[in-house]
């Protein structure tokens, strides 16, 4: 009977990540793997989500206020002028924003590039809907871009770049030069670009995050996904969008409709509350953020992880094992969980070995098991927590010896 | 070896019955209001854009240059559906919508409570993806009391957004490009654009009125060794017929034959009024090659929450785990906590549901036979077909505009369930998930206003 599983199900496997929740959850392990804060999702939010099940929006509905307000918004903070009736879908979470607009766009042995390390779910979708990731690798330590390698990754093939930024699981943002350099890539091969922005809001020190599709001629070429999740601490809620040129989101807009139907009700209708919060409530998750971040950084370097690049957004920290220590990221992870009781990211699932580029040896790929993404989305009570016993931890490690 | 289109070399896309969906969609497109969010070109549009690279869309509204890529070839299927064009123009007409599927009275205070209750104890973050342990425990005893079966909760039940993802995840997760699957028409618009969306080589069987009996002679000439699947809808939408056991039984032993998978969506089986609701898996060697799909909103008048689910043996669930993934990764939490509420409702529940139901049926076919439509028996959902043509219209796409135009109400017209569109042009659907007023003002509407 397995035979019955098609030929994309027998090639994926289960989120490492998910596997690394249930171990430590098993081991009442403090989780800093999954991207999800453990503390509660703003009270004028959730109010806003009871009301609405209260009030009855709980059939199939689309609501055009959220297509209108994410129009203003992005003309506020990219200066882009998006039509909310042509150019917005609505969908469950950026998950399907991203899965819909593959879908709308790849064909068979179409190229997609992305860049490396990424999110494991970009490369799966791909392959799923018959397209060819081809990774191009951002350079440690500072996870640059080195404008040669994508243009080397670039064919005839290739009909659309991935971007994530700010990025998961390096919290780098991509500067204004690398944009241009992708943008540059993209209409010159005439090629679409899906960008994935859920951390859009989460920037720090002066670091602004500047969208893809603000480039000559990238407009009419982008697609971008994001959501609520990350902006409102509403993971569980799937609600999300993508917003592009009318060709593109109608045809997102019809595969969503025919894959989900719709997103939840109420939490469309909470979305219009959340889109209205005030600049107040922007400034505050950021500085809270950056709080948090300040002090998972200071904590790491504190006990020996080599942090060179400190994240400029998102929620996530990725930092590379000691020198001395001579285990891979997923050993140490696997001893952090069973006798730190932490559980972080192991790097080597954010990288690929097909790396478009010519020439990486083995040697140079080493930096591939070195790295450890923890996620500061969590309260400053757990934080502390951590700190504790990572404390304890390291102060009896003999593996580093 | 990747999932791809099947179809790609561009005149494979215009056989036939490829121009009769040209001539219709320019029946929507005539029905469609300008300042529908949605508007009709798209159909249209994906064909030439699916083949030409460089011409420009028919719409010089929007000042783009020269496209600057194709969308996919998957996308022939994926048009606007033919609810959301009723709907936008029900509101412009003000007309009394039977059409589209949802009630206009909401679901229970106890399932919205605990969906409140969670929201306030912060189950606002990621569950895990095919479920929160609890709801998929809920599921499997639900469906044991439903159908006798036994399942593993954690390996056997995948939670998905709404039942309408249950059959995408399924479909995209257990068909290979090029795969024979067999649908029984008229059939609910999702499963023909996602069969496409996975390169399926569809095939389709007609259910004739008046009592959209299976065809047993021409479902073994069309089933072999090389069907990979069958999709079952019972109860049916939109005929609101219901599979028999007689019928079932050949299905079963068709498909242990020839090994052949079921993919069955149950999502009506709580509105099982004329005869008992089966479930294909239920029958001797059936389990280990179904997969079993429903979902919270038709039961529990809350279709907008989207948790649905789908019930298979493990390794069918793998597929459909694995395709759930990439679509949505996670359904919507507190919901999942309301569900499990849901569905540990007492007996009781189900028979003011299905009381409730029938009462509103009864308003409803009792006022279309007055009227002067030809009624089929609607056995289970929340839907009737009628024949339309007592009244003079071209088809049924002609009798919903003038319906809507004329009358004041909405019906849904079916020939978009057909792979030949001409197969269903003279049925109509109406939904009787509306409250008694709103039943009883659509029917006088008709009364005073439907002429032969």
């Amino acid at each position: 009977m397995e035979a019955k599983l098609s030929r994309a199900a027998k090639k994926l496997t289960t989120s490492p990540i998910q596997e690394l929740s249930q171990l430590a959850q098993s081991c009442n392990a403090i989780n800093l793997a999954e991207g999800f804060p453990d503390f509660p999702a703003p009270p004028h939010i959730k109010n806003a989500a009871v009301s609405a099940i209260n009030s009855d929006f709980n059939q199939y509905r689309h609501v055009q206020g959220i297509c209108d307000h994410l129009s203003q918004m992005v003309k506020e903070t990219q200066g882009l002028d998006i039509n909310p009736l042509t150019d917005i879908a609505i969908c469950c979470g950026q998950t399907e924003a991203f899965a819909a607009a593959i879908c709308a766009t790849i064909d068979a042995g179409d190229e997609v590039i992305l860049f490396d390390p990424s999110y494991e779910t970009y490369e799966g979708c791909v392959t799923m809907a018959g397209g060819v990731p081809i990774h191009v690798p951002l350079d440690p330590p500072h996870w640059t871009l080195d404008p040669s390698k994508l243009l080397t990754s670039l064919s005839e093939r290739t009909k659309a770049i991935v971007l994530n930024s700010p990025h998961n699981p390096t919290g780098k943002v991509f500067t204004k030069d690398e944009l241009e350099t992708i943008a540059r890539a993209c209409c010159s091969q005439n090629c679409l670009a899906i960008t994935d922005e859920v951390y859009e809001h989460i920037t720090y020190d002066t670091v602004k995050h500047i969208s893809l599709a603000t480039f000559p001629g990238m407009q009419e070429r982008t697609v971008i996904t994001s959501s609520l999740s990350k902006t409102f601490s509403v993971t569980g809620w799937r609600v999300g969008w993508a917003i592009g040129p009318a060709f593109l989101v109608s045809a997102i807009s019809n595969i969503h409709v025919k894959v989900t139907d719709s997103a939840p009700a109420p939490f469309q209708e909470a979305a219009l509350t959340a889109l209205r919060s005030p600049p107040e409530y922007f400034q505050t998750l950021k500085s809270d953020y950056q709080s948090k971040r300040d002090y998972i950084v200071k904590l790491l370097a504190g006990v020996g992880f080599k942090i060179q690049f400190i994240p400029r957004g998102s929620i996530f920290l990725f930092a590379e094992l000691p020198e001395d220590c001579l285990l891979s990221d997923v050993e140490f992870v696997k001893k952090l969980i069973l006798e730190a009781g932490v559980v972080a990211v192991p790097g080597q699932g954010f990288f690929h070995a097909n790396l478009s580029s010519n020439g990486i040896s083995k040697g140079r790929c080493s930096y591939q098991k070195r790295y450890i993404r923890f996620a500061f989305c969590k309260s400053h009570e757990t934080l502390a927590a951590v700190s504790e016993r990572l404390g304890n931890f390291f102060n009896g490690a003999s593996f580093l010896r | 070896m990747q999932v791809h289109c099947i179809c790609t070399h561009p005149l494979m896309r215009f056989p036939p019955s490829s121009s009769k969906f040209l001539r219709f969609s320019k029946h929507f497109h005539s029905l469609i209001a300008p300042s529908s969010s949605y508007s009709s070109p798209n159909f249209p549009c994906f064909i030439l854009a699916a083949t030409m690279s460089t011409d420009t869309l028919p719409n010089p509204s929007h000042t783009t240059t020269q496209r600057p890529v194709q969308v996919a070839k998957r996308l022939e299927k994926f048009k606007t559906t033919i609810f959301t064009q009723m709907s936008s123009l029900a509101i412009k007409h003000g007309a009394i919508n039977l059409g589209q599927g949802f009630p206009n009275f909401d679901g229970p205070d106890f399932v919205k409570e605990a969906a409140i209750q969670a929201i306030r104890d912060g189950k606002n973050q990621y569950a895990r993806g095919h479920g929160i342990p609890d709801l998929n425990l809920a599921i499997a005893e639900r469906f044991k009391k439903d159908s006798g079966l036994v399942v593993d909760p954690e390996k056997e039940v995948t939670v998905t957004c709404g039942c309408t993802e249950a059959i995408a995840a399924t479909i995209l997760g257990l068909i290979n490009p090029g795969d024979e699957v067999i649908v029984f028409a008229p059939f609910y618009d999702s499963y023909e654009a996602t069969l496409s969306m996975a390169g399926a080589n569809i095939k389709s069987i007609t259910l004739r009125p008046p009592e959209f009996a299976v065809p047993i002679e021409e479902l073994k000439s069309t089933i072999s060794k090389n069907t990979r699947a069958i999709m079952i809808n019972t109860p049916h939408n939109p005929t609101g017929k219901m599979f028999t056991r007689e019928e079932l039984d050949c299905i079963a032993s068709l498909c242990i034959e020839n090994d052949v998978l079921v993919f069955s969506d149950e999502v009506y089986d709580k509105l099982a009024f004329d005869m008992e609701h089966i479930s294909p898996a239920s029958l001797p060697g059936m389990f280990e090659r179904t997969v079993t799909m429903n979902s919270l909103g038709k039961t529990f008048s809350l279709t907008g929450w989207k948790i649905g689910w789908a019930i298979a043996p493990p390794h069918l669930t793998w597929g459909v785990r694995q395709a759930h993934s990439f679509l949505t990764f996670a359904n919507s939490t507190p919901m999942q906590w309301a569900t499990a509420e849901a569905l540990r409702a007492p007996e009781s529940f189900y028979v003011e549901l299905k009381r409730d139901y029938m009462e509103k049926r009864a308003i409803l076919v009792e006022g279309l036979e007055s009227v002067g439509f030809k009624v089929f028996p609607s056995r289970g959902t929340y839907f009737v077909v009628v024949d339309h043509t007592p009244f003079g219209l071209e088809n049924d796409v002609a009798f919903c505009e003038y319906l809507i135009k004329e009358v004041g109400v909405v019906a849904i017209p079916v020939s978009v369930f057909y792979l030949n569109p001409e197969d269903g042009k003279n049925l109509v659907r109406f939904t009787f998930c509306k409250d008694e007023g709103t039943l009883k003002a659509a029917v006088k509407r008709m009364k005073e206003k439907l002429r032969k």
